[in-house]
């Protein structure tokens, strides 16, 4: 008589984890420095593909996450990133104020623009990943036509997806919608909320922006479940100096 | 104990390094108009070829005549140094293809003298050469034996004057008419030289006489002069044929570079600058500023250095490929000389607890791929692809992009926050229009009129006024647009010394 405990015996004897399910470990979190995103989500994910959808020609706090994450992972964490910049719009000066640290942070700029920008940044992060030894990768996609990020096919995303899986890098994308899809392991939607000025609207140089808010939106999580797709809000303080 | 390695028609060899050394072959040296042949190896003799034949009459001969090239002796030599210090510290460059090196000690790590001798041959002969070795008990002796002995010879202590008896008296190189002196008293062998008396041949020869008297005996004792490291690793080919295409050329550099990885591996020694020299023949219908006149040659020089010494081949072969293929030679290429930069290795230990990071050799091969798709530098001399280093200045966007992380300035963060923007790179040329008091109202850009909602300004800031080249003054704002019905803050600028507006970027 084979009772089901002599069968998963002998099954496990010849391929063993043959019957055990398979449960993805916790991967470790890069925290983005955000209270409002890291209440949410705990950070951003290592060994997965994480995207970060704002629309372009607002402001959406893409940057402000863009530069607290590497603070963050470069200062705190200590970890080596990259950033490729597909449209060259990374502002070291705003990064420095922000605690990047630059020793630990390369930074790729693509010269071109349009489809043979995105091309070449693909690349760019296909080199860097496979180079291996990094913290957390950025491809920034921001402001790269939504019809060029259409053509990008599926299998695309999927391979990036299969190759991080493989390391322990946090991949994150900014781009100006969703893309990546299922292979994304966690997913932000980000927009402008207002912004806050303060001082004398007819005097223009005592005027000055106070702060700009934000709101999220979970998209996608594989790391806190359910996900909560509901608007959240973070701000960024200015100060003209 | 000493020994010593030998080559034979060492310029010939040397010539021939790469090649078959049977072939016969002739170097022609002296100047143009009267070259003659300087060397030549046995089978140029047997067929007929004497030091100092005219090149015509050389030619007569049908065997394969080439220029001396100094360059080819200097890397044989290197060659031969090499071999000698795999076996001893202590090595002295006797003479071109002579290299004598203490063996004190070595018997316990090497085994005894035989062993080491064939040891030595072996690996010189794997180098491409024909040689003789020889073990001795002073340094002379070993030297003597080894010039004229074939193969290996191992000499006792005590028994120096009875193995080199039958020696002629030229291996011990006495000056012409020296030699005629020695030919007139029938002197032909170190026994007859040996067997002299002592002061007759003082009288005669003087002091130098004696020497050579004491060379026959093998009783001449000295301390070896010993060669400084660092060498020279350079390695050279002059091609029969000029090479055009990219690939062809690599094969022959990673040809090249294996051999001077080996040499470096061999001193546990490490690189970290590789120096190529690529010698283009450019045709006369080619026009060529920088040629010199009445030369047809010009030299393509390419440097590639990583950020820390490596000893892989394939690392350093993979930068000098991309290297290349950026900056293609734009003549066929005649000759190819590779020079490693030595340096000591890097010994670091990995805490623990420390982060992983990029393996540098490899980060410096990933940043030269993507170098190659986005180009060396911007429009503005910086470099795309790098670790950011903050400019000491107070003008906008002045950074650079190096190769290497460059020191850490550590920032005032009183200065926070930090107005993160997204910067327009290059910055969006506006037309503004502005109230009488000079405040804007509106904004066209990208093809677009944006109503300005709010300003904040202007933000006067200014710098090098010292300089009329890069002196810099502009007025900035920051706005908030009406774009497409949504309040969008912008930052934009008023360039005073063109009157122009610009926008710089998005406050993200």
């Amino acid at each position: 008589m084979f009772t089901a405990e002599v069968i998963r015996a002998q099954v496990e004897k010849r391929i063993p984890g043959a019957l055990t399910i398979y449960e993805p470990q916790t991967p470790e979190l890069i925290p983005t420095g955000i209270a409002a995103i890291d209440q949410k989500i705990g950070g951003i994910p290592k060994c997965g593909l994480s995207q970060v959808c704002a629309p372009a020609g607002i402001n959406s706090g893409r940057t402000t996450l863009l530069m607290s994450l590497l603070a963050q992972a470069t200062g705190k964490k200590e970890e080596f990133c990259a950033v490729v910049d597909a449209i060259d719009c990374f502002d070291p000066e705003s990064a420095s104020r922000m605690g990047v640290c630059f020793s630990r942070l390369l930074w790729a700029r693509c010269g071109d623009r349009g489809l043979k920008a995105l091309e070449r940044s693909f690349r760019a992060a296909d080199i860097l990943i496979q180079n291996g030894g990094f913290g957390l990768i950025v491809l920034n996609l921001s402001y790269i036509e939504e019809k060029l990020i259409r053509k990008i096919p599926h299998t695309t995303w999927f391979c990036f997806a299969r190759k991080i899986e493989r390391t322990s890098t946090a991949f994150v994308v900014l781009l100006a919608h969703s893309a990546a899809q299922s292979c994304a392991a966690l997913t932000l939607h980000l927009g402008h909320a207002g912004a806050l000025w303060e001082g004398s609207e007819t005097v223009s140089y005592s005027r000055q922006i106070s702060k700009i808010e934000f709101e999220f939106e979970i998209g996608r999580t594989r790391t806190r479940k359910p996900a909560q797709s509901v608007t959240t809000y973070f701000t960024a303080r200015y100060l003209r100096t | 104990m000493f020994g010593c390695i030998y080559v034979p028609d060492f310029p010939v060899q040397a010539a021939l390094l790469h090649e078959s050394q049977e072939q016969a072959l002739a170097l022609l040296g002296g100047p143009d108009s009267l070259l003659k042949v300087v060397a030549c190896n046995k089978a140029a003799r047997s067929a007929g070829i004497r030091i100092g034949v005219t090149k015509l009459q050389a030619e007569a001969c049908g065997i394969e005549l080439r220029k001396r090239v100094p360059a080819d002796e200097e890397a044989a030599q290197a060659v031969l140094i090499d071999c000698a210090f795999n076996f001893s510290p202590r090595v002295e460059a006797t003479s071109p293809g002579a290299i004598i090196f203490d063996l004190a000690g070595a018997e316990r790590l090497l085994g005894n003298d035989h062993a080491i001798a064939a040891g030595v041959l072996n690996q010189v002969t794997s180098r491409g050469f024909n040689c003789n070795v020889s073990v001795a008990a002073n340094p002379d002796a070993a030297y003597c034996a080894a010039k004229g002995f074939k193969g290996i010879t191992l000499i006792d202590e005590g028994d120096e004057a009875w193995h080199l008896s039958a020696l002629p008296v030229k291996v011990l190189d006495p000056e012409p008419e020296v030699l005629d002196i020695f030919t007139a008293w029938g002197v032909k062998n170190l026994r007859s030289l040996a067997a002299l008396p002592t002061i007759q041949i003082t009288e005669r020869l003087g002091q130098y006489g004696l020497h050579l008297q004491q060379l026959a005996q093998g009783a001449v004792t000295r301390e070896l002069v010993p060669f400084d490291l660092p060498g020279l690793f350079q390695e050279r080919e002059e091609l029969e044929e000029p090479i055009e295409l990219l690939e062809p050329l690599c094969f022959i550099i990673n040809r090249l570079l294996s051999r001077l990885l080996d040499r470096l591996l061999e001193r546990s020694l490490a690189t970290d600058r590789i120096e190529i020299d690529l010698d283009l023949e450019v045709h006369t219908d080619r026009e060529i500023d920088s040629l010199p006149a009445g030369s047809s040659r010009i030299t393509f020089p390419r440097t590639i250095k990583v950020p820390v010494p490596v000893q892989d081949a394939r690392v350093l072969f993979k930068l000098i490929q991309l290297d290349l293929a950026a900056h293609p030679p734009f003549a066929p290429v005649k000759k190819i000389s590779i020079e490693a930069i030595p340096a000591r290795i890097r010994y670091t230990q990995a805490g623990l607890f420390q982060r992983l990071s990029p393996e540098p050799a490899e980060l410096e091969v990933a940043m030269a791929r993507i170098r190659a798709d986005f180009g060396e530098v911007d429009t503005q001399g910086r470099g795309r692809v790098g670790f950011i280093s903050m400019a000491d200045s107070h003008r906008p966007d002045d950074f650079q992009v190096g190769r290497s992380p460059a020191k850490e300035i550590i920032q005032d963060k009183s200065l926070a926050p930090a107005n993160p923007l997204l910067r327009f790179r290059p910055v969006i040329p506006a037309r503004v229009e502005t109230s009488p008091a000079n405040i804007p109202v509106s904004v066209c850009f990208l093809r677009k009129r944006a109503p300005v909602t709010a300003a904040s300004g202007p933000w006067r800031r200014g710098g090098e006024w010292w300089d009329s080249k890069n002196k810099w003054l502009r007025d900035e704002w920051d706005l908030q647009l009406e774009v497409g019905g949504r309040p969008v803050e912008y930052r934009i600028y008023h360039d005073l010394s063109t009157g122009q507006w610009f926008v710089e970027g998005i406050y993200d």
